[in-house]
């Protein structure tokens, strides 16, 4: 998998090339702000693109808008933007473009080196994988909020793990579920938040998302 | 008020030249006291011709000729040290505003006022303590310059006396000691009391003068609050941008290390070695986010202490006074040596000075703050020195302190900080 990497620190752009390459993926350019992230992206054609939020000259969110940018040129281009803190409008924003082939992230999950890469192999694969942190800032915001009140703890805990992008059988070995339960909790959850129940994971990542962000 | 006054009129019996510096007031005061009355005559006259409309077409005219005069006093005011600040908007543009200004616009109206007053009872006791002045000075020294002068041609008390006719001198130094009398015991309460009506009507009126003091209030209070923010934003950006992302290094780099120290030893020792530094330059970045927001040298040691080690550690050779009894709060303190930070670091850089003097003194509740250099001057916000200024500023206006710099091309620099400490 060939991948462009944006980061305007210097040791974290090393660290994530190392980490990456000792994964065996093919980090073919490492930049450091969001212009030169346009135009590696243009040379080189990743599979998939890594960003830093904030990237000069103004350190706010250029690794957004450069994301976005970037999958107005390429639609469906894979991105998985690291954040030293996680702000849920910038997830409205990436996922504004289309809930496939995105991701969110803390910065520090790339320590998770294992946990790290099948996110990114998800998003690489058309799939989400939105940061726990911001799952769990859209459930904080919308506590005390009607329906969500209705789900059981488990089921809870089932939505975020979707909300994240997981898929079954992801959510499944993480709760410990058997493939039928989880079926069950999943058509539960559909049924008590009014959403349509859909197989495929992306779609039901931006259901879910939707409905957390939408009724705010 | 009074008290004040019957004192001053005791003391002038000791001091003749309060007097005579009265009566000179007194003087000036008749001036404008009689312009004044020519003013309301005139504004008489205007009122009179308004009657058939004419008039109406004089107001404003009148306007800033009753302006002009007020504004006299208020400079014969403000030379006898009273502080006299214009009260009102630029003169309104057209009859119709002029009349609404006379009928409406409070400051114009207490112009107004004063006008009569001064012009009137005012000029009268003008009036007299400067005829007392002369009369006195006349009166007295009558009987000899009586001689030069025809039989009978010297008079006193408005030429009913003749001094030398019979006792007519008698009774001329006996008009002289009574004007004597006057001239030193009332012309000092005259003088105060043709003050009086300008210093009150003439200054804007008290309410105004506090919703002036809540504007600059709630200037002072939005700069501090921007210079928090300023503040915050800094202390946000230093902790992100550095130990934040060291820290978030260090996480990535320990777990890279941990998943590939079985495969490849010798990567996770590179990984580790990388995790390292970033953990120590993590900390030596905390370590300049601290001592930026508040120094830890303050706390322990407080000002004088602070500042002693801040003078020995100046590149140029600097002595230090420090002389404060009570502690002001925090703010204070770590503002004042933040000025003494930032300017003892603009002489090392800008001004090629060859020695400096650092000194802070409180004063009852306000905490001085002076550094002097022999350099070659020309500090101003804005050169290149001048970050170092605007952020002084910033961090004083935000306490209601006040800051000057004296720094003529050539030296020598001087920067007086002066801070409230609120008590």
């Amino acid at each position: 998998m060939r991948i462009v990497i944006a980061e305007d620190d210097a040791l974290l752009r090393e660290g994530l090339t190392m980490v990456l390459r000792a994964q065996d993926l093919d980090v073919v350019a490492a930049v450091g702000d969001g212009e030169q992230f346009l135009s590696a992206v243009d040379e080189h054609r990743p599979d998939a693109a890594v960003l830093d939020v904030r990237m000069p000259p103004t350190h706010t969110d250029e690794g957004i808008r450069a994301a976005v940018a970037a999958r107005e040129r390429i639609p469906g281009l894979p991105v998985l933007v690291l954040s030293a803190y996680v702000e849920q409008s910038f997830a409205a924003d990436l996922l504004h473009s289309g809930a496939q082939g995105v991701g969110y992230l803390l910065k520090e999950r790339v320590g998770r080196v294992s946990e790290f890469v099948a996110a990114l192999h998800r998003v690489a694969d058309g799939g989400t994988a939105i940061d726990p942190e911001v799952v769990a800032q859209l459930f904080a915001r919308r506590r005390g909020a009607d329906r969500l009140d209705a789900l059981s703890p488990r089921e809870r805990e089932v939505l975020a793990a979707m909300a994240e992008g997981l898929g079954n059988t992801a959510v499944a070995a993480r709760l410990a579920l058997s493939d039928n339960a989880l079926h069950k909790h999943i058509r539960s959850i559909f049924a008590k938040l009014g959403l349509s129940p859909d197989d495929s994971s992306d779609r039901r990542v931006a259901a879910v998302l939707r409905y957390l962000e939408g009724t705010r | 008020m009074n008290h004040r006054i019957r004192d001053d009129g005791r003391s002038i019996l000791r001091r003749p030249q309060a007097a005579v510096r009265a009566w000179v007031h007194l003087v000036l005061a008749a001036g404008t006291g009689l312009l004044a009355l020519c003013a309301v005559l005139l504004g008489l006259a205007v009122a009179v011709l308004s009657l058939i409309g004419l008039g109406l077409l004089l107001v404003r005219p009148w306007l800033a000729l009753v302006r002009s005069i007020a504004d006299l006093e208020r400079g014969r005011l403000r030379r006898l040290g009273h502080p006299m600040t214009p009260p009102y908007d630029p003169l309104p543009k057209g009859w119709r505003r002029a009349v609404e200004a006379v009928r409406e616009d409070r400051a114009t109206r207490r112009d107004l006022g004063w006008l009569a007053l001064h012009g009137t009872g005012g000029l009268v006791l003008a009036v007299i303590g400067v005829q007392s002045g002369t009369a006195m000075v006349t009166d007295l020294t009558s009987p000899l310059w009586a001689r030069l002068l025809p039989r009978g041609e010297a008079t006193v008390l408005l030429g009913l006396v003749q001094v030398d006719v019979g006792q007519g001198w008698i009774i001329a130094l006996a008009a002289g000691l009574l004007a004597g009398i006057v001239f030193f015991v009332l012309t000092p309460l005259l003088d105060r009391a043709t003050q009086e009506t300008g210093l009150r009507l003439l200054s804007p009126h008290p309410d105004v003068d506090l919703s002036a003091r809540i504007t600059q209030l709630t200037a002072t209070r939005a700069a501090a609050l921007d210079a928090h923010g300023v503040e915050l934003r800094r202390i946000e950006r230093a902790l992100h941008d550095g130990a934040q992302n060291r820290l978030v290094g260090v996480a990535m780099l320990t777990g890279a290390a941990r998943e590939s120290v079985r495969q490849d030893p010798e990567m996770a020792e590179a990984m580790m070695e990388r995790a390292h530094g970033a953990a120590e330059d993590a900390l030596a970045e905390l370590r300049g986010v601290v001592r930026s927001i508040l120094p830890p040298v303050l706390a322990d040691r407080g000002l004088q202490g602070a500042l002693s080690a801040l003078a020995a550690a100046c590149a140029v050779p600097c002595t230090c006074e420090v002389e404060v009894a009570v502690r002001c709060p925090v703010s204070v303190e770590s503002t004042a040596y933040f000025v003494a930070a930032e300017a003892l670091t603009n002489v090392s850089r800008h001004s090629d000075a060859s020695r400096a003097e650092l000194e802070v003194r409180r004063t009852g509740d306000r905490l001085r703050v002076s550094v002097r250099d022999d350099g070659r001057g020309g500090a101003r916000p804005g050169s290149s020195s001048g970050t170092g200024l605007t952020g002084i500023a910033r961090r004083v206006a935000a306490l209601d302190g006040t800051v000057q710099i004296d720094s003529p091309l050539g030296g020598p620099t001087l920067l007086e900080v002066e801070l409230p400490c609120g008590s």
